[in-house]
């Protein structure tokens, strides 16, 4: 674990350094070998869920603090983006930091009576919360209650950040969210920061009697995860055009951002990244292949896969590629 | 090993789907993109829509002399060279973004020329979007919200009446029940499940309620798949209107009967908006207690005493599938025809081609198994102008039309009695 | 309104007894081993479906077929301990929640494909009607569902204070490794613990049969409830459960006639949350 903390400077051409400038290649020529609009939102969509499963792993892999309830701070961040333009007419660029601030503030809210409980109260308390706020949204007319609210189609352009004829703008712009996430998540392994937050992961207690502070390190992990969860939001909200508490405030929001990152291996940097790449696309080809007729099989097999790789890998896919990687290097 | 045997799977699958590009259409074949939720609360209805969009598409492509129906009488598409109709289905899951991706794929990778669907409003909302950009003509059969024909969109077509035009014809219908009887009904209270199907409707009913004159005495708004309604139907109990307006999916339908059943509370009329009251399975579910409740509807078994059509396509399709056409089934059914009809004509699988001739469309009445009088869209919004609606009751089990009055195959049976004497 | 209180209170309390019995299946296996079972609303899914084929393929009425479902429960809930909880013990307690959760999303959509998503209900069971006392209305299935529903917890509680058994499952909750040195198979205990979890809503899935529908995804109806309970009452407090699920009942439908139906479940989450800062660790749990 500690090893992050001596980070050697890494050689001119590492082959860690080697993979990492590919797979940087492969994402910028991404949409331009596979140019259907269908294979470009998959990828938009799995770099969203890269970025909000990231996100969450900052809270909840880093930090060891689980919570279920993501949705509060995705909803709210994609419900600011869009009444601040509905209402007011602010453009989604200044909307995306804007829902960012606000999802953070507001997890201040949500942090105080959550951090005073442990454990299996709290992963609850998080999804009580969540189901509160999303029954509030849902009877709040002003906010378009349950009908939701929709986007005008503007003229496409980079400054109404609306995208038609190609979805390149998207892609660019969710990997260039991922990347800062992504940035953020390594400069906090190796800051003190992220030191403490490891500490309260791993031993509360201990890290109580060296004098950290523990509520303010979670109140920071939290408004740091929730920051980036609001724009994640907001994007999805510019993406889709169109909100409603079912589609961005309810449980299964939730559900699906914490997979990422289990799936994927939390408190590892490039987990979530492999979770998502791996169940979006798994959900999308399942139903695409099976869900057609009607009878769930998709969702027959997503369960039992799901359900294997907490079974035989509960560390995440991560791991495993940790594992051959060692049965490699022995040889 | 066994730690293997997860990513195994995992890449097989990767490997499987990987290779798969577009398919070039082969000829003699028309694509529709069929969407519909398929897992999930809602599933028992969009697997039945799609069977009965898939018994339109049997009847399309093989013969079918003895059916008056458009395209019935012959094989496949005539103007295509007898072209038949091939569906490609596909499942939203009720989320709004599956719908939209789930269009796109539908049409840049499977090269659908058209698309069906999307049953929820919020999810025909993001998927017509997707298909209006890319410029295919999307046709909602089924979503009655009325704010989605005023989007001002081109591709977009909705051969259902909305939610506006049903709570019209309730109150409309409760007002010449007045006049026909002189019952005295003077109020009114809605009882409506809180997303958008329900918030929808109960604001149009509070709209029409003034209109015909209507006291609202009550609006009570409920949690969507709630699991127990004691304090709602209490509400109403205190409330006590004359009539009450239920607006639920099937879930709730359920539990609403049982619980006016377990509480006895029994107003003097209950009339629900459609949906799940009227869903195939909900009166072999609540079996007895179901019987009197009205509805407002689009389709009724024994229209086939006036139109013999309704009778044979029913009776296909109970044989095919071994359930009752009902207002859902028979709006999929409505539209594929329609869809197969516009294609037809436009003699090409061009979408400008299929969007003028869906403009131009113009299906009679005796042609339709719904209650229209035929299906004809605006110009502009793409909203068919000729939709309508008919209440039913429900007696032994079925269904009857009782209004319009001069379709009715059965009179009214008022009040709706208590639950002790029944 | 006022004289509608009675009546939804009482009927908030016998809804209140069904929360309890869902939730005293999971304090229990909380109790013991430290987990969260997110597939429990499934467990009563399948237990209403045991439930209802009985009723229609072979015409026995759900009181009848209540051990029969029982029985199946208790083994559904050993066999997932045997296959798949018992590998995630020592998994982090995210890992432990996706097990469930994978069974969960298994098991509904298993119950589509083989049942169809189609809504049933038992139309014509042997418990039916009402009784009318004081010019209050009570369902008897409702009736007898909480009658049933206090003595199976009862049951839970008498057999785990009382018992040689139950004795057994405290040891192990309390410290596994002292009790294996007892002689005390962990893994038998924990098996037998999820057997009887699974059985307590084996028993509410027969009960609720007899007056609620049934679907593929009923569980998720409940399971919510079953949740904020359990950490109300405190996890792993059986009698707690039972506290937390009448007051949640009875919570539940006063607010939906005095504030409002749309906001029923948030007035009880509000007041979980209220509780829970004062007490973290619910009404009875211990930390």
């Amino acid at each position: 674990m500690e090893q992050t903390q001596v980070r050697r400077p890494p050689r001119a051409l590492s082959p860690q350094r080697l993979v990492l400038f590919v797979f940087m290649f492969a994402a910028l020529a991404y949409p331009w070998v596979f140019r259907l609009p269908f294979q470009r939102r998959l990828m938009v969509v799995v770099l969203l869920y890269a970025m909000l499963g990231q996100a969450w792993n900052i809270l909840g892999g880093y930090t060891g603090q689980v919570s279920l309830g993501h949705a509060v701070f995705f909803g709210i961040g994609a419900y600011t983006s869009t009444l601040l333009h509905l209402k007011l007419g602010v453009t989604p660029w200044i909307g995306l930091p804007a829902a960012g601030l606000v999802a953070a503030l507001v997890s201040q809210f949500v942090g105080y009576p959550c951090f005073r409980l442990k454990g299996h109260y709290f992963v609850i308390a998080t999804i009580v919360l969540a189901q509160i706020v999303q029954a509030l949204f849902t009877n709040w007319d002003w906010a378009g209650g349950a009908l939701g609210l929709r986007l005008p189609l503007l003229p496409e352009s980079l400054l109404n950040f609306q995208f038609f004829s190609t979805k390149l703008p998207y892609y660019y712009i969710s990997l260039a969210l991922l990347a800062i996430v992504l940035a953020v998540t390594y400069l906090l392994e190796g800051s003190k920061a992220g030191y403490y937050f490891r500490a309260i992961k791993e031993d509360p207690d201990a890290a109580r009697s060296l004098g950290v502070d523990i509520t303010s390190y979670k109140m920071l992990a939290m408004a740091i995860s929730a920051f980036f969860t609001g724009v994640g939001g907001a994007f999805y909200a510019q993406f889709v055009l169109y909100i409603d508490p079912e589609s961005v405030l309810a449980f299964k929001t939730s559900v699906l951002i914490m997979l990422i990152a289990v799936v994927g291996g939390i408190g590892t940097l490039w987990g979530p990244v492999l979770g998502a790449f791996i169940l979006i696309p798994l959900s999308e080809f399942t139903r695409v292949a099976l869900g057609g007729a009607g009878r769930a099989l998709d969702l027959v097999v997503y369960g039992i896969l799901i359900t294997l790789v907490a079974v035989f890998e509960p560390r995440g896919l991560w791991a495993l590629g940790e594992r051959i990687k060692a049965l490699v290097a022995r040889r | 090993m066994k730690r293997w045997l997860a990513l195994l799977i995992l890449a097989a699958m990767m490997v499987a789907y990987a290779g798969r590009d577009v398919p070039a259409a082969p000829p003699q074949v028309v694509k529709i993109g069929i969407l519909f939720p398929l897992t999930g609360p809602v599933a028992a209805t969009g697997v039945a829509s799609v069977n009965a969009i898939k018994l339109a598409v049997e009847i399309i492509n093989d013969k079918y002399p003895d059916l008056k129906l458009p395209l019935a009488a012959t094989s496949g598409l005539p103007n295509l060279g007898g072209a038949k109709v091939e569906l490609v289905i596909a499942d939203h899951q009720m989320n709004p973004e599956l719908g939209a991706s789930e269009t796109e794929r539908l049409i840049t990778q499977q090269g659908v020329v058209a698309i069906i669907g999307a049953y929820a409003s919020a999810i025909t909302e993001t998927a017509s979007a997707s298909a209006e950009r890319l410029g295919i003509p999307f046709l909602n059969d089924q979503s009655t919200s009325p704010r989605l024909h005023r989007r001002g969109f081109k591709w977009f077509f909705r051969t259902t009446p909305h939610d506006e035009v049903f709570s019209d014809l309730m109150l409309r219908f409760l007002k010449e029940l007045n006049e026909k009887r002189n019952l005295g009904i003077k109020s009114v209270a809605t009882i409506y499940e809180n997303t958008l199907f329900g918030t929808d409707s109960s604001r149009t009913q509070n709209n029409f309620a003034k209109i015909y004159g209507f006291q609202v005495v009550a609006n009570v708004r409920y949690p969507n798949q709630t699991s127990d309604l004691t304090s709602e139907i209490q509400s109403l109990k205190a409330a006590n209107p004359d009539v009450v307006l239920p607006t639920s999916y099937i879930s709730d339908a359920i539990l609403m009967v049982r619980t006016m059943k377990t509480l006895d509370y029994a107003p003097r009329g209950i009339m629900a908006q459609g949906v799940g009251f009227t869903e195939g399975s909900f009166l072999p579910t609540v079996g007895r207690d179901g019987n009197f409740i009205l509805s407002r509807e689009v389709f009724a078994d024994d229209l086939r005493k006036s139109k013999p059509l309704v009778g044979q396509v029913a009776d296909l399709f109970k044989k095919r599938y071994n359930a009752d056409l009902e207002g859902a089934t028979a709006r999929s059914f409505t539209a594929m025809i329609v869809l197969a009809d516009a294609i037809n004509r436009a003699g090409s699988t061009n979408p400008n081609a299929i969007r003028q001739a869906l403009l131009a469309t113009n299906v009679p009445a005796e042609q339709l198994i719904v209650p229209w009088k035929g299906v004809k869209f605006d110009q502009r919004t793409g909203q068919n102008v000729l939709g309508d609606g008919i209440i039913v009751q429900a007696f032994d089990g079925k269904y009857q039309t009782v209004w319009p009055f001069n379709l009715a195959s059965r009179e009214i049976a008022w009040p709706f009695p208590s639950w002790s004497r029944r | 309104m006022l004289q509608q209180i009675p009546q939804v209170v009482l009927s908030g309390l016998l809804n209140g007894f069904i929360y309890a019995l869902v939730a005293v299946g999971l304090t229990l296996i909380y109790g013991v081993m430290d987990i969260v079972n997110f597939a429990h609303g499934e467990f009563l899914m399948l237990s209403m479906y045991v439930v209802f084929w009985l009723y229609t393929l072979v015409h026995l009425d759900p009181i009848f077929s209540l051990p029969i479902s029982v029985l199946v429960l208790f083994i559904v809930g050993a066999l997932t301990h045997k296959l798949v909880v018992r590998r995630v013990l020592k998994a982090p307690m995210s890992a432990q929640i996706f097990a469930t959760f994978g069974l969960m999303v298994f098991l509904q959509s298993a119950a589509q494909f083989l049942w169809s998503p189609n809504y049933r209900l038992i139309k014509e069971p042997l418990l039916s009607g009402r009784i009318s006392l004081l010019g209050l209305s009570l369902g008897k299935p409702q009736l007898v569902a909480a009658v049933g529903a206090l003595l199976a917890t009862g049951f839970v509680y008498w057999f785990i204070e009382r018992t040689e058994t139950g004795r057994a499952l405290q040891a192990v909750a309390e410290d596994q490794e002292a009790a294996s040195l007892m002689g005390i198979n962990s893994d038998r205990i924990f098996t037998l613990a999820w057997g009887i979890a699974a059985a307590c809503v084996g028993v509410a899935g027969a009960l609720l049969a007899n007056y609620y529908y049934i679907f593929p995804t009923v569980g998720t109806v409940f399971v919510l409830m079953a949740f904020v309970t359990v950490a109300l009452g405190g996890f792993g407090s059986v009698p707690g459960a039972l506290i937390a699920g009448v007051i949640m009942g009875v919570v539940e439908t006063l607010a939906g006639l005095l504030i409002s139906p749309a906001y029923k479940q948030v007035v009880v989450f509000a007041l979980y949350m209220v509780v829970v800062l004062v007490r973290p660790q619910g009404l009875l749990g211990e930390w």
